[in-house]
This record gives C-alpha cells, sequence and structure tokens, in this order.
C-alpha cells in the first residue's frame, strides 16, 4: 500500500498531545482510518470535503448572519476527519462525568436547601451569594428526584501527557448535541462502510434516552403527559439543534407565545383550545424564563412559570438556577464538593484555577500573566477571555485594570496545552487544538452518557480557543467498542 | 396543533401555491411576449402579482426586467425569492410537523431562487429554462407533500392554504383579463388570447377537449369558473376548502368550526348555483368581486378562529 503524501507531511506539534500521532507512529486506533483515508488522493479528500458542505447547506443546518438587511446562511465548519476515542479511555471518562455529575447535582439541592457544604466550611458563602445565578426563587423548591441537571455538557480537554482535565461544566443549557448527531450522519455519507469496520458505538440512542427521562418527570400520573421544547424562536442560533431534537422525540416545540399560565398550570394554545403541558425541556436562559419573576422585558418567556413550577404543576428541565453549579468561581470547588458528598477521590482532574478575588492568588496570577488564561467567572462562548501568551502588554494592563474593579467576576487558570488531531485543510492533514464535549444525560434510572459527543477544533492554526463563535468549528466523534 | 404551527403551515402552503401561479403566469406571457410583439403587455401580470408603484411603472415593457423583478426582485414583497422566503421561514418555525424530505425540499428551493446564477440567466440566458427549474422544485415539492406528509391536522391547514390561494389567483386572473376586454374589445375574438390565458392555468388541453367550437369567452368563464374537474376552477378549490376544512371539526371549539363553515358553505353555494348566464346577467366583474371577498372572508375567519389564539 502506498502511502499518499498527505500523510508523510503530517508533522505533530512540539510538547503538545497528538490524538493520532505517538511516539514516532501512528496510534493504533488510528490505523484503519488512516488505512482507508490512505486509499484516497488528496482530490478525493477535497471532494468529499465539498459533499460534507452540501450536505449541510442542503438540509438547513445553518444558521443565519445578518448583514445589511440581508440574510446569510452560513454553516458551522466541519472538518471530515474523524476524532477517535478508544474503549479504555472512554470508560474512564464515563465514570469520571457520572461522579461528577452526582456531585453537582448533589451540590445543587444542598445549596437550595440546608448548605451543609457552607456551614461545613468546604465552599465559602460568599463564593454562593456573589454568583448572579445563584437564584434565591429556586429555595427550597422540590424538584423531581431532587435530579436538578437533566442534561449536561462537560468540556473535557488533554494536556501535553493525555491527562484529561475538566475544563468547565455546562448545566444550564448545553448546546451542541445535534452536531454531535448530524456530524455522524454526515459521516456515514462520507466514509461508507468505515464505521463498521472500525466498530464505532453508536450515538443515535440519545434522543430515546432524553425522552424516556423527560417523560417519567411529569407530574401528572398520566399515560401521555404532554412534553415541549421551549425554543426561543427561528433567529436564535441553535434553533436548528431545537428542531432537531423536537422532531427527533416526537415532542411539540414551542416559543413562549405559544404557552400561557392560568391558575399556576402552564398551558399551550392550541386550534382546539388550551392544552395542559406537564413537562417543559426549555432552551431559554434563566433570567428570561419569566417576566414577573426576572428579566421583566423578556418576551421569550411565560409569565407565572415559576409559579407554576414551584407549585410543581409543571417540570422543567434543566432546573432554574442551576448556574451557581457552573460558575467558574464555584468550579474551582467541585472536586471538594466530590469528597464531601460521595467520600471519593475525584476521578477527573480539574485545571488549577485562582479566584481573583483572593489577594495572594491574585498577585501570583499577575506575576505570572505570560502564562495564564483569565476568564469571567459567568462567561461563555470564548467572549472576554485573555490569552496571556498571546496578547500584548497594553491588552494585559486594560485587562488587570477590568479584574482590580470587580476580581470576584474573574478567574485565572494556567494555559493548559489543548490536544491537537489532525484536520484537512490546505489539501492535506494538519493538527488543530481540539477538546471534548460528552453529553451526559441524568434520569431518576441514572445517569447515562451516550458514548460520543462533540470535539470542537480550534481551525487557526496556533489557536487554543474552540468555541464557534470564536471561529472554532467541529468534528465526529468516535468512540470505539 | 399550536395555532402559530397551523398558521405557519397554512402560510407556508399559500407562498409556495403563489409562486407556482406567479411562474407559470411568467412562463405563459414571456412566450406570448415572443409571439405578438406588437400588443403585448406586462401590465396585468405586474398587476395581478405586485400591483401599481414608482419601481413597476420603471419596468414598462421589458420582458427581462420584469421578470427579474417578479423572480429575484428583493424590493417586491411577492417575488419569487421573498415568497419563498418566508414559506421558508414558517417551514423553519414548524420543521417538526413536516418531513424531513418537505423542510430539505424547501431548502432546495430556497437555495435555488437565491443562487445568482438565477438572476444572471434571467438577465442574459433563456429564461425559460429557468422557470423551467424553479416550476420543478415546486413540482418537486407538490410531490413530496403528497408522498411524506401525514394526512393530520397539519396537512388540512397546508391545503386549505393552498386552494384559498388558487382561488384567489384564479379570480384575480380573470378579472384581470376579462377586465381588459373593456379597454380593448378586439381581445374578445382574439385566439391567442384565450389561448395564453388558458395556458398560463394549465387548462389548455382540457379545454380543448371539452369545447369544439374554438375559444369562446364564455367557455373559459365556464372553464375557469365553474368546472368540477379543472383543478385550477374556482369552484374546485371552493370545493377542496370545504373538503379539508370538514377534517378539522372537533367538539372543543364547536361554534368556531360553525362560523367558519357557514363562510365556506355560503360561498360553495354561490359558485355552485351560478350558471355563465346568471353570472353575465349579474356582471362578470362584481360577481368575482364578490367572490374574492368571500375567500378574503374565509382567509380572516381562520385567523380570527384558528390563528389569532397566538
Amino acid at each position: 500500500m502506498q502511502e499518499s503524501g498527505y500523510f508523510s507531511q503530517y508533522s505533530p506539534i512540539d510538547g503538545v498531545w497528538d490524538e493520532m500521532y505517538g511516539v514516532g507512529n501512528i496510534r493504533d486506533h488510528y490505523s484503519k482510518v488512516i488505512d482507508y483515508l490512505s486509499r484516497e488522493s488528496a482530490e478525493d479528500l477535497a471532494r468529499k470535503e465539498e459533499l460534507a458542505k452540501r450536505l449541510f447547506m442542503s438540509q438547513g443546518i445553518t444558521f443565519t448572519v445578518y448583514s445589511s438587511g440581508e440574510g446569510i446562511e452560513k454553516i458551522f465548519p466541519f472538518d471530515i476527519i474523524p476524532r477517535i476515542i478508544t474503549a479504555d479511555e472512554w470508560a474512564f471518562v464515563e465514570k469520571g462525568i457520572k461522579q461528577r455529575l452526582n456531585a453537582l447535582n448533589l451540590f445543587l439541592k444542598d445549596v437550595y436547601n440546608n448548605q451543609f457544604i457552607v456551614k461545613d466550611g468546604i465552599v465559602p458563602i460568599d463564593i454562593i451569594y456573589s454568583c448572579p445565578h445563584f437564584l434565591r426563587e429556586m429555595y427550597q423548591l422540590q424538584v423531581p428526584y431532587d435530579i436538578y441537571v437533566h442534561i449536561a455538557g462537560i468540556d473535557l480537554i488533554r494536556d501535553h501527557d493525555g491527562t484529561f482535565y475538566v475544563l468547565e461544566d455546562n448545566l444550564r443549557t448545553p448546546s451542541g448535541v445535534s452536531y454531535m448527531l448530524e456530524n455522524r450522519e454526515i459521516t456515514k455519507r462520507l466514509f461508507p462502510d468505515l464505521l463498521p469496520q472500525c466498530a464505532v458505538r453508536s450515538v443515535t440512542e440519545y434522543p430515546n434516552i432524553l425522552y424516556k427521562n423527560l417523560l417519567s418527570l411529569s407530574p401528572r400520573q398520566i399515560s401521555n403527559p404532554t412534553i415541549v421544547l421551549l425554543s426561543p424562536g427561528i433567529y436564535n442560533s441553535a434553533y436548528f439543534e431545537h428542531t432537531t431534537l423536537a422532531r427527533l422525540m416526537g415532542v411539540e416545540l414551542v416559543e413562549g407565545r405559544d404557552l400561557v399560565v392560568k391558575n399556576q398550570k402552564v398551558y399551550m394554545k392550541t386550534t382546539i383550545g388550551l392544552q395542559q403541558v406537564d413537562v417543559i425541556y426549555r432552551r431559554v436562559d434563566d433570567e428570561y424564563l419569566d417576566p414577573l419573576v426576572f428579566n421583566p422585558a423578556s418576551i421569550l418567556g411565560v409569565a407565572g412559570i415559576m409559579g407554576a413550577y414551584r407549585t410543581g404543576n409543571v417540570a422543567i428541565v434543566n432546573a432554574i438556577g442551576n448556574g451557581v453549579a457552573d460558575d467558574k468561581a464555584v468550579y474551582a470547588y467541585v472536586p471538594d464538593m466530590i469528597k464531601y458528598y460521595l467520600n471519593e477521590e475525584p476521578i477527573l482532574k480539574n485545571v488549577p484555577t485562582y479566584q481573583l478575588n483572593n489577594r495572594d492568588e491574585r498577585e501570583h496570577v499577575f506575576a505570572n500573566i505570560n502564562k495564564m488564561v483569565v476568564k469571567k467567572t459567568n462567561g461563555s462562548g470564548g467572549y472576554g477571555m485573555l490569552m496571556g501568551h498571546a496578547s500584548t502588554d497594553e491588552e494585559i494592563d486594560d485587562y488587570k485594570k477590568e479584574i482590580l474593579k470587580d476580581p470576584r467576576n474573574f478567574i485565572a487558570q494556567p494555559t493548559i496545552s489543548l490536544s491537537a488531531a489532525p484536520c484537512y485543510m490546505q489539501g492535506g492533514l494538519h493538527p488543530r487544538r481540539i477538546d471534548l464535549r460528552p453529553y451526559a444525560l441524568c434520569g431518576p434510572d441514572g445517569i447515562e452518557i451516550v458514548p460520543g459527543g462533540l470535539t470542537r477544533v480550534a481551525l487557526k492554526e496556533g489557536s487554543l480557543v474552540v468555541n464557534s463563535s470564536q471561529g472554532g468549528g467541529s468534528k465526529d466523534t468516535w468512540v470505539l467498542a | 396543533m399550536l395555532s402559530r404551527v397551523a398558521a405557519s403551515l397554512y402560510w407556508l402552503s399559500r407562498y409556495v401555491e403563489r409562486s407556482d401561479g406567479i411562474l407559470r403566469m411568467l412562463k405563459i406571457n414571456y412566450a406570448s411576449s415572443q409571439d405578438t410583439v406588437q400588443e403585448f403587455t406586462w401590465a396585468p401580470v405586474i398587476r395581478i402579482f405586485s400591483g401599481h408603484n414608482e419601481e413597476t411603472q420603471k419596468l414598462g415593457n421589458d420582458s427581462r426586467a420584469v421578470m427579474r423583478y417578479m423572480v429575484s426582485g428583493k424590493n417586491n414583497p411577492n417575488s419569487i425569492l421573498n415568497i419563498i422566503t418566508f414559506a421558508r421561514e414558517n417551514a423553519r418555525g414548524v420543521q417538526e410537523h413536516i418531513t424531513k424530505d418537505l423542510w430539505q425540499c424547501l431548502n432546495e428551493y430556497y437555495h435555488t431562487v437565491k443562487d445568482s446564477r438565477i438572476d444572471n440567466a434571467l438577465k442574459k440566458d433563456d429564461p425559460v429554462s429557468v422557470l423551467d427549474i424553479l416550476i420543478k422544485q415546486v413540482m418537486l415539492y407538490y410531490g413530496t407533500v403528497e408522498i411524506t406528509m401525514e394526512r393530520g391536522e397539519g396537512r388540512s391547514y397546508m391545503n386549505i392554504g393552498k386552494y384559498l390561494e388558487r382561488g384567489i389567483q384564479s379570480v384575480d386572473i380573470l378579472d384581470t383579463k376579462f377586465g381588459s376586454i373593456d379597454d380593448n374589445p378586439d381581445l374578445l375574438t382574439d385566439t391567442t388570447y384565450w389561448k395564453h390565458l388558458l395556458l398560463s392555468l394549465g387548462g389548455y388541453e382540457l379545454y380543448l377537449k371539452t369545447y369544439r367550437e374554438g375559444f369562446e369567452a364564455e367557455n373559459v368563464l365556464e372553464q375557469v369558473v365553474l368546472n368540477n374537474d379543472f383543478p385550477r376552477s374556482v369552484i374546485y378549490s371552493v370545493n377542496h376548502i370545504q373538503r379539508y376544512f370538514e377534517r378539522l371539526k372537533n367538539d372543543s371549539n364547536i361554534d368556531d368550526y360553525r362560523e367558519l363553515s357557514f363562510y365556506i358553505g355560503r360561498l360553495q353555494s354561490n359558485i355552485k348555483y351560478s350558471s355563465v348566464k346568471s353570472i353575465k346577467d349579474e356582471g362578470l366583474h362584481q360577481f368575482l368581486t364578490q367572490i374574492r371577498s368571500q375567500l378574503y372572508g374565509i382567509g380572516d375567519a381562520l385567523n380570527n378562529h384558528y390563528f389569532a389564539n397566538s
């Protein structure tokens, strides 16, 4: 077998864990794929990339950018080379996420009820009360089965030696799962027969598990409860995902204006009158959910829904107020939570995190800012970050001033060198940095994680930012059996 | 079904039907413009689908300019580009109520008409080829609806939208075409004039089979208003509105149902118990005006009783 030119040219980045390349040779779990790919010419791959783009476009897997009054359809960049995870790696990750999620659910229950963890001095009270996502409205509100986080997206990265770290927990309305599902469908089209040959585990169970969990939350004990997915509407950038999930689960996709609350019950407006809603999988953020309780200017939510929730007449997924558990300052305490609630050692490591409202830690960070990433505690999407190694002195000085205005709003982490995986670009394979977001579903029967997830890629050379809003793309993610 | 969803399905269907009407109209009129250079005018087409305004005045009788305005005109709210964008926006909001095939089909239609090659081809190449590409998209749409859509409430709203739109179009086309005779009585005996009218409604072949004595205005009128078997006749559309509306009957909103049912039944009777003679006695324009306002009335009532919840 002749090796095509584009493979011999692949050169891993020094000091970075390469998912495909071990010491001097291709790792076993990539060998079948590389065999397959090396039988294809560079032109074949270019054609496959074209096909992938066309499939995303024709299936309407797009988001719209509005400029000069005209909508332009864009697709999220997709890299055709899959990211592969071995069975052992997956077993470890799966175990670690389950442990972490168990602790986080217990933490949310605790923090909104007795606050033992605060009284026992594990988590400082000011960290919690100063978190904007800690909602007093949730105090002593009983949620079904004590589950707060029904759907979690845990972002994992790998350091230079391949060790997995949790970068952040997404416990509010994690998105991207439709790309896990669609990327797989596209890969089936791009590389016929390759998936079964490599014994890749299927991800298609995701909507069924989610549906089963939603069904079990219905407050009314009836045979056919009404489950809806609440979306902000077609202008939301994740709208495609909302329709995909609603379709795959066969539930109604609603917008705030389709719902109304009467006598502490939620109804949807149908052509034959009002129909009671039992379970709401909402993709609207807490603050927009109920204009009577949260942001009064919101038209995305439903007036009075919080009352219905509090009365127990409707289940809301994920629970409201989860933001206190995925706040970046609270993140630092997750390993302690695992020890405190479960009496176990954390399986997955945290990235070391410095609290900038602590004077000593702040000074340490300022002194070593070139090796640090500074983030806002309630930021997301890669906005408002400072990458110390890639910033000018002026940017750093400005950022420091910002920090000093309200240090609680910032944390710093040493720059972790994300692992790299081969990507097809400019007619060849090049290493690009990646992360991994598996999706965990928590129901009354326990936590289930479909084998796979979303691998995000920093498409720019040398970049460590994988967020789609910052020029990131995605890959199909394979877990081998 | 959510009221918002019902409204979206209804409008999505109306828009696609409208695009079909416009495209066929353009195709036949373009052919006609190549046939009868002397007297041909685009004015009636523009009047039916866009109305008079500064922009349409500027188009004059330039076939390519008119077609570009009607197909890819960004400032024309009724251009194919704009109505298919609306149709797709509606479809996007109800994706889990239409099949994936249908969504992809509409999506393709949208990307096809948005492609700058369409506009360029209208400028330089053979316009009929362009129109055919788009007409094929509509046919694909109807085939996909037929084969993949479940026979439920959603499809009833889609069909009501489709036939309401079609009925209104047929009435408008008749009213405009017969109206032109008042200004130019020669048209009454102009064979090509009637032939093109029938062609643009897809009723030419049926006409030839039904009437042996050549093209007569009265026969055309009979076919387009009263023929139960002609899929673009007014009575055919109204019968189908009635048929699909009946399927929406439900005990929980029986009062709304009765009111709508009354409007539809009244309209149906008005047409059913008319003849070419009675229409002529009443005055065609007056007759069509009444039918049109009753069709609009049904649309309004649907909006109030079935959609306005939202």
